[in-house]
């Protein structure tokens, strides 16, 4: 078996495949490599800057007063960028990167202000955008796209071609069984690619852990880790397809065309067409919050409670609190149908490998729709750390009349900045493997079934 | 000689498996995509429908002009969808589809919204013909081609029919003539099958100029096939081995389709800085706002008959407060000034202010709109120079792959290239203007409906109705003539030297 691998392996390293891959891939490495060192600072420096000024705004609330900090609202949470944005950061730019707590409105004749509320803005960037569309070369893409094409290059005709020139009879003639003579194949065609793609990932990392503007940690070198031995996956699975091929057809032109066309089909065109029949982008429902009425109802009730001071404190704040929760609830049920629509898209185009692996790659990376799920789960958990701030604060001043919405029912005291809770924006490698977990499987399933199928072709095969 | 050469030619191709699996796969694409494509296309025309009525309508709730004719106001005007859109998106899908039409300021493409769709779903790439073309009959033209030349140099038949007193240049033509007419089975039988889909949807019209395009696109697309079967033709003469060949046009191809398009963008130098552009044409805009705009308003408002020195006029009343903003946004040069008022009724003692108001809101709505015209001239070569001149510069970039010219041709075939998208705002600004001259006509500025509705709401229907009829198949043409034109002379060029190598080698 390993002699085999081997004759394949000198067979491939000196052949012209071998040094146009390298070029190739090396070439698309390094142009990834330095479009992250170019725009990777960048991002880094804008998220400081976002989150400096974030902070600077909760202190400057926290000293005016407690009123002005439970009011206004944490303001604009930001997402933390990944380090390994050069990996997958294809779909970072539909997904907006922040999320911002707002105060609707303002009325001055009652001295009232709306209470802040979560609102999830989303990222258009192309609608003033006259660029010509093109896709973003990250890893996923050169994994993607141009490796599975290399891998399909490198075994279209390794069964195909020795049956043409009788090779493969000679072969068979010695006692050797032929499940061997495949595995030996099969690994000598996944190390001869593994080399030009190992070089080309080594001299890409080189590159950009030379710079010390874009900081690798352990943990993105794990991820790193992973992601690579989930393009060696994906790669053998694409080496399988193309054994199976090369097996069941005379001939190697033909071997190609078919390899050609299903490839197209699976990894061009498949997730677009999937992704369009599955989302045919729905309009979103938004729901008219209908402020006249509810106005007219608290006017009614607070003409009513002329004279009585803090019945009216009562129902301003009711009436303050019950619109923000509305807003919230309405702003976070208009995401949700936002997110099912992708997430039906998303598991419907998981028929493409191709998918699969920029779904997997997304997930380790730490961009992607996977991780913004995540970002947003950061954003409600410390939207609610901040509300139980707010309530404990108040509780814990005896002069407060505790009726929250109302400069006069709060606490008149001014916040310790120190005491208000940041946020973090912090990721879970459980979650994402956990969210990965499914992804592989299917990966691998994609796999033992390409595999075993040409193991089954080639048994029964005539030579 | 040449026809039977040709004849010998085509037979070898048809009756090839390669052929049955390039037809089949290619009608199965087509078919499907299309299908989806027109589904995808009914939505958004619906979409459209919608939006076009809810924004009537909302216009319709206001009851004074000022509430209506603003920046942040309810005169929408919407894009309709573009039902050649299905041969190729371009920027049918991206650019914003609607946008507000106001005497306070000049509508442009970046001032425009978006009806409709869950921007979410933006993360999904868009599909159309001319991309399955871009990657099929590219794929498909060097699969045809690679072994025409080298596989006779292999097997030796080349010697055999050089041996009768044949020219190299018909064998040349010959199997160039014959491999492109079989190409030419699958691709038009698959448009064939899809304009055949958009005629029988029952939402679409396609009137002569639409076939007339249609035409176009078909003409682009067998160019570009033939360019690539020349690429083909060319490496299969220059290697001489099929397997080489093979190899070298598997690379060539991923090199021009796939890796090009894609990398040649971030490549290149990002150009200068535009932010000092942006800059400084924003503080003239600001300028001209806020010291001659400003100047004269004052002015008026303090040599008035009846001296007032507030934008409000002092006037109260039921219904909606008055309010000034000065909406602004120096990314995209944007500024404008609006007043409205909204008011439901007034006291008695307040009708003496009326006249002044009126005499004010004739005064202002010539002002702001005599302004926000001297604006756009600053704003509209200063966003040529800081969106459009780079973006043309990658197009040109682009342009140097034969997918680049072949995406661009049909873009501008199907008319939802920049140009076309850029159509729907040069109409906007036609009926902008159209809109200021009825309200001049009406004396709407003057009215008293400007700012209330006590006597009577705005009457909304003298204002025209607004149309959008997409460029003529003329200025499409001509949009699109130069790329298809750049890629006929590349074919030629290709063509020459495949001629020159073939004649020069030795059998």
């Amino acid at each position: 078996m390993w002699h085999i691998a081997k004759r394949e392996l000198y067979d491939n390293l000196n052949s012209l495949r071998f040094a146009l891959a390298t070029f190739l891939l090396l070439g698309l490495m390094l142009t990834n490599a330095v479009v992250h060192l170019r725009e990777h600072p960048e991002r880094v420096q804008k998220y400081i800057e976002n989150v400096t000024a974030h902070q600077n705004r909760l202190k400057s609330h926290a000293n005016a007063s407690f009123y002005e900090l439970a009011q206004k609202g944490p303001g604009t949470l930001h997402k933390k960028p990944s380090a390994l944005h050069f990996c997958a950061g294809r779909g970072e730019a539909f997904l907006s990167a922040h999320v911002s707590s707002i105060q609707s409105w303002s009325w001055q004749e009652r001295g009232l202000e709306g209470l802040w509320s979560l609102w999830y803005p989303s990222a258009t960037p192309n609608r003033n955008n006259v660029d010509p569309d093109v896709t973003k070369v990250d890893w996923g893409f050169i994994i993607g796209y141009v490796l599975s094409l290399l891998a399909l290059l490198f075994t279209f005709d390794s069964i195909s071609s020795e049956r043409e020139y009788g090779t493969l009879r000679l072969m068979l003639a010695n006692a050797m069984p032929r499940h061997t003579v495949l595995i030996g194949k099969f690994l000598g065609a996944l190390i001869s690619i593994s080399i030009p793609f190992t070089l080309a990932v080594l001299v890409n990392l080189l590159v950009i852990s030379t710079s010390s503007d874009a900081y690798l940690g352990a943990d993105a070198w794990g991820r790193l880790g992973i992601i690579y031995f989930i393009a060696l996956l994906y790669t053998c699975l694409f080496l399988a397809l193309g054994l199976l091929v090369s097996a069941r057809v005379q001939r190697s032109a033909v071997s190609l065309v078919i390899l050609l066309l299903a490839w197209v089909t699976l990894i061009v065109f498949m997730p677009s067409t999937l992704a369009s029949i599955a989302g045919r982008s729905l309009p979103l429902k938004w729901e008219r919050v209908s402020q006249r009425e509810r106005r007219a109802e608290y006017n009614k009730h607070w003409h009513e409670a002329h004279g009585d001071q803090r019945k009216q404190l009562q129902l301003s704040g009711e009436y303050v609190t019950k619109d923000a929760e509305q807003r919230e609830r309405l702003h976070e049920a208009h995401l949700k149908q936002g997110i099912s629509q992708v997430n039906r898209a998303r598991s419907i185009t998981r028929f493409s490998p191709g998918t699969i692996v920029e779904h997997l790659l997304e997930s380790f990376a730490g961009t992607g729709f996977e991780r913004h799920l995540q970002f947003l789960e950061n954003v409600q958990s410390y939207a609610r750390q901040f509300r139980e701030f707010i309530v404990d604060t108040d509780s814990a001043d005896p002069e407060s009349l505790h009726i929250f919405g109302v400069r006069e029912g709060v606490s008149q005291k001014s916040v310790n900045p120190e005491t208000v809770p940041k946020f973090e924006d912090t990721r879970n490698f459980r979650r994402d493997f956990d969210a990965a977990a499914m992804d592989l499987l299917l990966l691998t399933l994609f796999f033992v079934v390409f595999l075993s199928g040409a193991f089954l072709v080639f048994v029964r095969v005539e030579v | 000689m040449l026809t039977t050469l040709i004849r010998r030619e085509l037979l070898d191709n048809l009756m090839t498996f390669r052929f049955a699996v390039a037809v089949l796969i290619m009608l199965l694409l087509v078919v499907a995509n299309t299908a989806v494509l027109l589904k995808d296309y009914e939505q958004r025309l619906t979409l459209y429908n919608d939006a076009v009525k809810t924004h009537q309508q909302q216009l319709q709730e206001k009851k004074t002009y000022s509430a209506g004719i603003t920046y942040a106001g309810e005169m929408r005007i919407d894009r309709p969808p573009n039902p050649l859109s299905i041969f190729n998106t371009g920027f049918d899908k991206r650019i914003g589809n609607k946008v507000t039409v106001s005497h306070t300021y000049v509508p442009s493409l970046w001032d425009s919204g978006w009806h409709g769709s869950n921007p979410f779903m933006d993360m999904f790439a868009s599909m159309d013909i001319a991309f399955i073309f871009e990657v099929i009959l590219s794929l498909l033209a060097l699969v045809f081609a690679y072994d025409t030349l080298a596989g006779e140099y292999e097997h030796g038949t080349l010697r055999l029919i050089l041996t009768h007193s044949v020219r190299r240049g018909h064998i040349l033509l010959a199997k160039y003539i014959s491999a492109m007419l079989c190409l030419l089975v699958p691709l038009l039988m698959s448009l064939l099958l899809a304009v055949i889909l958009l005629t029988t949807t029952p939402s679409i019209f396609l009137n002569t100029d639409d076939f007339l395009r249609i035409g176009g696109i078909i003409l682009a697309s067998v160019v570009y096939l033939s360019v690539f079967y020349l690429i083909g033709l060319l490496i299969s003469a220059a290697t001489r081995r099929t397997s080489t060949a093979l190899m070298l046009a598997m690379f060539v191809w991923g090199f021009l389709v796939l890796v090009y398009p894609n990398v040649i963008l971030a490549v290149i130098p990002r150009p200068e800085a535009p932010q000092t552009r942006a800059a400084s044409a924003f503080g003239q805009i600001q300028q001209i706002w806020q010291v001659e705009f400003s100047g004269e308003l004052g002015h008026f408002l303090t040599t008035n008959a009846s001296p007032e020195i507030d934008w409000d006029l002092g006037l109260t009343g039921s219904g909606a407060e008055p309010y000034a903003y000065s909406w602004k946004d120096p990314q995209t040069l944007y500024y404008s000034f609006e007043n409205i008022f909204a008011f439901e009724g007034f006291d008695e003692k307040e009708e003496h202010k009326i006249p002044h108001a009126q005499s004010y809101f004739r005064f202002l709505g010539r002002l702001v709109t005599r302004t926000a015209d001297q604006t756009w001239l600053i704003r509209k070569p200063a966003l040529e120079d800081i969106f459009i001149h780079p973006a043309n510069v990658k197009r040109i970039w682009l342009k140097l792959s034969p997918v680049g010219l072949y995406d661009a041709a049909t873009q501008a075939w199907a008319g939802t290239d920049l140009h076309g998208a850029r159509d729907f705002f040069d109409a906007a600004r036609r009926y902008r203007q159209e809109v200021i001259d009825a309200l001049y006509d009406k004396e709407a500025f003057g009215s008293r409906q400007w700012f209330s509705s006590d006597k009577g709401a705005a009457d909304w229907s003298i204002l025209p109705q607004f149309s959008f009829q997409r460029a003529d198949v003329n200025t499409n043409a001509k949009r699109a003539l130069p790329d298809v034109s750049i890629l006929l002379m590349i074919n030629i060029v290709i063509f020459i030297l495949i001629f020159l190598i073939f004649v020069k080698s030795e059998v």
